[in-house]
């Protein structure tokens, strides 16, 4: 329960460490989509280099911009869809609490729970874990490297 | 206030609103102003506790980047407890912080501070006095966090003796409130607590 005298600050963007670089090859197939280049004044104003730490992008360090450059890329390897009404289980996004509608643009995490993808990418440029049941996002989406 | 922000809390506030808790008044929240940035919310001390009885209020604050960030909540309620602050009701609760995830809902938040009530985590304080007297002294803990329940929350009247070691500090000129703190410090020792408000 509560942890006040543990460090809050944490980073869990420090799990990625080492194991960022990707061989194309290893990638599973449905991860089709290459990451864009890292714009960071064009994508996002505002970084969370770590949680609780908000900062404009031409104030990060050049370590935080790695790091962010780094879970842009890992957030874009997530399968993304649109909203079709064939899945019946997922009908509304818990981030938002709005329902999906018809062409609703979704990404799925390697639990299998999905949100709009605006919202999760939100989410996980702050905290790499999925916001329903906890999973690890990086720990799922390395292990799914290694097995392909 | 951002958009998502608003939106969700309505929603929140609808589904807290009309949930099964509410009507056995377990928990409760209320629009402290249209906005939704700010409400008030009240748990019931749970059965079987020290607060058994008892009303807590909090305050709770929607930043504006909810729920990205977790609400910012304590208590309006004076308590006696280890992991919130009887002084300024601040909380120690780890989904209130670092632990927080955007799937969590207010009525989580209220459902995990009932718990807290429930079963405290003495080693992760927010109060180091409250906490020691309860791993140190735990009768004495329960019967102050009782008698507190009972000042501030408007739980039942129990503890005759502690009342009126609280009258009898009132009568040597002290302030009610800071008496029942200085007595609740000192484990009740009157010539103690009286020493601790002189010095
Ligand atoms: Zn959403
Ligand atoms: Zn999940």
């Amino acid at each position: 329960m509560g942890n006040c005298f543990k460090s809050s600050s944490n980073d869990d963007i420090s799990l990625l460490r080492g194991n960022d670089h990707h061989d194309p090859a290893l990638e599973p197939a449905p991860f089709v989509e290459p990451p864009p280049p890292y714009r960071p004044q064009q994508r996002m104003p505002i970084f969370h280099p770590s949680p609780g730490v908000s900062r404009p992008a031409n104030q990060l360090t050049e370590d935080e911009q790695i790091k962010i450059a780094q879970r842009l890329g890992l957030i874009n390897h997530l399968p993304t869809g649109k909203y079709d009404g064939t899945n019946k289980k997922a009908k509304e996004c818990v981030i938002c609490m709005n329902e999906f509608v018809f062409g609703d643009e979704l990404r799925y995490l390697p639990c299998m729970h999905c949100y709009h993808r605006e919202c999760i990418d939100d989410w996980l440029m702050r905290s790499f874990t999925c916001p329903s049941c906890m999973e690890p996002v990086d720990a799922a989406l390395l292990t799914t490297y290694q097995t392909s | 206030m951002a958009n998502i922000a608003e939106q969700r809390i309505k929603r929140e506030f609808k589904e807290v609103v009309k949930s099964d808790e509410v009507s056995a008044f377990n928990i409760k929240v209320e629009l402290v102003n249209d906005t939704f940035t700010e409400l008030r919310g009240e748990i019931a001390g749970p059965p079987d506790t020290a607060y058994e009885g008892g009303k807590f209020k909090l305050e709770i604050k929607i930043p504006e980047t909810y729920p990205f960030n977790p609400p910012q909540v304590k208590f309006v309620t004076k308590i006696w407890h280890p992991n919130i602050s009887s002084v300024t009701g601040a909380i120690c609760l780890d989904i209130l912080k670092d632990q927080w995830a955007a799937a969590m809902t207010l009525r989580t938040v209220l459902l995990s501070l009932q718990a807290l009530l429930a079963a405290a985590e003495p080693d992760d304080p927010q109060d180091a006095v409250v906490a020691q007297q309860f791993k140190e002294n735990n009768p004495i803990f329960q019967r102050t966090a009782r008698h507190w329940t009972c000042a501030y929350a408007g739980g039942p009247k129990s503890d005759k003796e502690l009342e009126e070691k609280v009258v009898s500090m009132k009568n040597m000129g002290f302030d009610e409130h800071k008496a029942r703190v200085a007595l609740s410090t000192k484990d009740w020792d009157v010539t103690r607590a009286a020493e601790y408000l002189i010095s």
